[in-house]
């Protein structure tokens, strides 16, 4: 009741500015939204957000002290750990180091079969990025057309490698396992279904009203500025920098597959969505032509000094149990000398530098996880933006905690 | 030297007769070329230990730098520039000035790996269970030079496995390269020739004579040098797999030769000891008595601190028991009837701790118990039994304490014995109060009142002196904890604090008051004993066998403390080690 008798009925008298404070408030790490485990910190004026600090560390493995006491093959299982969505990428990242350093080249089937594995592993990684971008925002329905489809081609893994996730599946000098009987068939008749799910997310959300107001003109960043912070892979090119190790620098088989690199022109979070959406199309391309293309012969070279014996040998030969007991034993011997070598992987490029003293176990790797420097660009990304901004920001640069803290 | 004349290298000692000295004359440097690189060598050297010197391994089976040239694997097969187009082996050619030798070349590469798969031929699939796995030269070797699959196609050889040869070495000749070095060291090292070449070419395997079993005290060095898995120690097969047991260095407690070893060793449990070089001592053998004598640290051990005698016994932890012995103690102390016994096992440690106590009790007899004496030759076998005995002797001096033998124990009431060896155990029974610092369970740990569980010495950081008059270390070799053992310098300490007075709280702090003590040892410390031990000059003796390795004039041992000098490590095959 107002001074007058009146009932108030001024709209705007509920409208009226309120004095607000800062309010720090921490997000994960247990929060659902934090994949992997991030705790960010972050610091509100009402719903807009300040300033941000992400830590991490919830997930430190210790991956290259591990590493330094591991035989070059027991490396491998760590790496499966990096980007464990993408594992296959990862495992061949490190061994195409430890290849260079030797100055090995795999036989040539085993590097179709690697770039076959590693782009559907990168189809999982993006099925996986968009599923949970859709989800966080409501859209549920898509999140479970990409869990279909993921688990249609993890099927698919593990036949192939024997593990869904934790395939540790390249060799020094070729890969594990070949494709079992019946596996191309079985991967070509549950391709299109794949494909037909990426449609349907693409048909769902697209141009999907809420989806794109939620997503436009959110999280934007220049591609000068991306480059500064060390952006590369979906985030960087969707500020419509050409840069995708594949073709910048080409290595494997990529030089002999017909692709293209989809580029955004806005760097939002939008582009992001969108160019990883693409990207799955692209590399189901790649993943036919490899199976097109695909020599016989065999998948690991004949190298005892690097590749185990077949177990006929081990079990049958002095020389073959000889050469499996050194090798496991003692681990290969790589010359010494030191590496960087770089690979796309899911999030961007994935680089090993690899330091060898000459003995059966690594000097020192480190790791560039694409993750962390995109990661590191998330405060500057979500300033600005509300709290419901941020998730679907975070979600974008599909931050993976075991590559981002090794 | 008692055979003067005879021995070429081996030259006279210092403290020695005068004019008996014979210093070698200094090495003639050659200047030769390994793969292009200049190496200054010694002119006696073969193209093996040129190559050496800058690191080029040329690998051989046969060649052992202390035996004659066999030449028999054809290994180190190089190429030479004093016969182009030719192989000559490197075991067996010296250097000369300007030589060039090439070890990398096509020849030379295509010659390994030709071996290899000869040396194969006959070789069974045993590495799963076979104990030499993991320290083979066939493995290291087949991985470093050949790494291909055989192209043999017949049927392997079979030839006699598991036989024994005598109370150490088993042998399996299918898995025999005949390199021939067994036969070789017993030859002309242990100088009994016990083992031959019988039968021809591929048949041909390494046999005893008939009626005559491998029965050296030195044959397990036979073992040691086999490149293979054809001779093995039966004490040690099948007991572990050579990659888990952990390698540390000690020395052996068999005998007052002190022969430089490594215990290698898993948990608490001891597996072998193998001999490590030193020149000075042992070169890089060792007999067959000190090898087994791990077992004693491994077997019937004084586990848990005790109090009473007999059915009375009970474990009541370090601490009650330390409480006990003090209680026991205290009202005899100062009244002259408390004897103290030490055993020629104990390290110099242990003595000093001993002796230490001694006077806080006011003990008025002190015993030198110790195991009776044993064979021996002109080689490493020294007849006293204890590795200590000397260091005793002088730590005894050093504390001004007259030892008497330990058959006089019935002449006091209370005894603290520092390890029990040699007491006569009826007379113990007589005692009022037998306080036993123990590491076996014996007679004599029967009659004891308090037993406390006593470290090895393979267990503890400690030193021994040798019957020459070698000081050396050693360490806790063994890495896990047994039971409520500890050292004996430790328990002698915690009894002391419970008297009121105070011991050592470390070997090194025992080492350091005893050094202040005594002539020979003052102003040496722990940190200052090089890893294989320096010569106290003034109980070198005037006699020596004949054939036991002793320090060189000029010997960097002698000269006093320091280390080991660069470019040679000690146990370090690379300058001849047993292996």
């Amino acid at each position: 009741m107002t001074e007058s008798g009146l009932p108030d009925t001024d709209p705007l008298a509920l409208e009226a500015e309120i004095p607000t404070s800062p309010m720090t408030v921490h997000l994960g790490p247990s929060h659902p939204a934090m994949h992997g485990t991030l705790r960010l910190t972050v610091t509100l004026d009402g719903e807009t957000i300040v300033e941000s600090i992400p830590e991490i560390g919830f997930l430190h493995r210790g991956f290259s002290k591990s590493s330094e006491n591991s035989t070059w093959h027991q490396v491998l299982p760590y790496t499966d750990r990096l980007n464990y969505v993408s594992p296959i990428l990862n495992n061949t990242g490190y061994i195409m180091g430890v290849e260079k350093l030797i100055g090995l080249k795999p036989t040539e089937r085993a590097e179709y079969l690697r770039v076959l594995g590693g782009e559907i592993s990168r189809i999982c990684d993006h099925l996986t990025c968009i599923g949970a971008i859709g989800l966080e925002l409501g859209a549920f329905t898509t999140f479970l057309y990409a869990m279909e489809a993921r688990e249609l081609l993890w099927d698919r893994i593990a036949e192939l490698c024997g593990a869904r996730v934790t395939v540790s599946w390249t060799r020094i000098g070729g890969v594990a396992s070949d494709m079992p009987p019946g596996w191309e068939q079985h991967l070509r008749d549950c391709l299109p279904r794949v494909l037909e799910l990426t449609n349907e997310i693409d048909t769902l959300l697209t141009r999907n009203r809420i989806f794109v107001d939620r997503t436009r003109g959110v999280g934007v960043i220049s591609g000068d500025e991306a480059i500064d912070w060390g952006f590369t892979g979906p985030c960087l090119r969707a500020t419509g920098v050409n840069y995708d190790v594949r073709k910048a620098h080409p290595y494997s088989v990529y030089d002999r597959m017909d692709f293209e690199i989809p580029l955004g022109t806005r760097g939002d979070t939008y582009d992001r969505y969108v160019l990883r959406l693409e990207e799955i199309r692209q590399s189901h391309r790649i993943v036919l032509q490899c199976l097109d293309q695909m020599p016989p012969g065999p998948i690991i070279i004949d190298d005892w000094r690097y590749a185990l014996p077949p177990k006929k040998e081990v079990f049958g030969s002095i020389e073959g149990v000889m050469a499996h007991f050194k090798l496991i034993m003692e681990g290969i011997h790589v010359p010494a000398g030191e590496v960087y070598v770089y690979t796309e992987g899911a999030n961007g490029e994935l680089g090993f530098h690899i330091v060898s003293n000459g003995k059966g176990k690594p000097y020192a790797i480190q790791v560039r996880g694409p993750g962390l420097p995109i990661l590191s660009a998330l405060p500057r990304l979500i300033k600005g933006h509300a709290v419901a901004d941020l998730i679907p920001i975070f979600d974008s640069i599909n931050m993976i905690g075991g590559e981002v803290e090794q | 030297m008692s055979d003067s004349g005879a021995v070429s290298t081996g030259g006279g000692q210092p403290g020695a007769a005068q004019g008996q000295a014979q210093i070698p004359a200094p090495p003639k440097m050659v200047k030769v070329f390994v793969d292009g690189t200049e190496v200054q060598t010694d002119s006696r050297d073969n193209l093996i230990e040129a190559a050496r010197r800058i690191g080029v391994a040329i690998p051989y089976f046969c060649y052992h730098p202390r035996l004659s040239i066999a030449g028999q694997c054809r290994m180190c097969l190089v190429e030479t520039s004093d016969a182009p187009g030719r192989l000559v082996p490197g075991c067996q050619v010296r250097v000369k000035e300007g030589l060039k030798i090439v070890t990398t070349s096509p020849a030379v590469k295509d010659n390994q790996r030709g071996c290899m798969e000869f040396h194969l031929i006959n070789h069974p699939v045993d590495c799963a269970i076979c104990d030499q796995s993991g320290e083979c030269k066939l493995q290291d070797y087949y991985m470093e030079y050949d790494h291909q699959p055989s192209r043999i196609r017949v049927h392997k050889l079979n030839k006699p496995k598991r036989e024994i040869f005598g109370p150490q070495v088993v042998y399996d000749a299918e898995r025999c390269i005949m390199c021939t070095r067994c036969v070789r060291f017993m030859d002309e090292i242990a100088k009994e020739p016990q083992l031959a070449v019988v039968d021809r070419g591929t048949h041909s395997l390494i046999a005893t004579f008939p009626g005559q079993p491998l029965d050296s005290q030195y044959s397990g060095n036979t073992v040691d040098i086999c490149p293979v898995g054809a001779l093995l120690n039966r004490d040690f097969r099948f007991q572990s797999r050579v990659w888990f047991v952990n390698k540390s260095p000690t020395v052996c407690t068999g005998c007052s030769n002190g022969c430089n070893v490594y215990a290698e060793s898993r948990g608490e449990v001891i597996y072998r000891l193998l001999p490590r070089r030193n020149e000075e001592v042992n070169q890089v053998w060792m007999c067959d008595e000190g090898r087994l004598t791990y077992h004693a640290s491994n077997e019937k051990r004084v586990e848990w601190a005790r109090t009473g005698r007999g059915d009375t016994a009970a474990s009541v932890g370090p601490r009650i028991a330390v409480d006990r012995a003090v209680e026991l103690l205290k009202p005899l102390a100062g009244q002259g009837g408390i004897g103290i016994a030490v055993s020629a096992q104990c390290t110099n440690e242990e003595a000093a701790a001993a002796f230490q106590l001694g006077a806080q009790v006011g003990a008025s007899r002190y015993f030198l118990g110790s195991r009776p004496q044993g064979n021996s030759d002109d080689f490493l076998i020294r007849a006293d039994k204890n590795p200590n005995t000397s260091g005793i002797l002088l730590v005894a001096e050093a504390f001004g304490v007259k030892l008497e033998v330990a058959n006089g124990i019935d002449r006091v009431k209370a005894l603290v014995a520092m390890r029990t060896d040699g007491l006569p155990a009826e007379k113990l029974a007589r005692l009022e109060v037998f306080i036993a610092i123990a590491q076996n369970e014996d007679a004599a740990t029967a009659e004891a009142d308090v037993t406390l569980p006593c470290k090895s010495v393979y267990e503890q950081d400690g030193s021994l002196i040798n019957w020459y008059g070698r000081l050396q270390r050693t360490w806790e070799s063994v890495p896990a904890q047994r039971a409520d053992s500890a050292a004996g310098w430790s328990w002698a300490e915690r009894i002391l604090t419970g008297l009121g007075g105070s011991g050592p709280k470390s070997a090194a702090a025992a080492f350091r008051t005893l050094a202040e003590k005594s002539a020979e040892l003052s102003g040496l410390s722990f940190d200052q004993l090089p890893e294989d031990g320096i010569v106290l000059e003034a109980l070198l003796p005037r006699d020596w066998p004949a054939r036991a390795p002793r320090p060189l004039p000029g010997a960097h041992s002698v000269r006093g403390p320091q280390t080991t000098p660069p470019g040679m490590k000690v146990g370090d095959e690379a300058s001849g080690g047993s292996r």
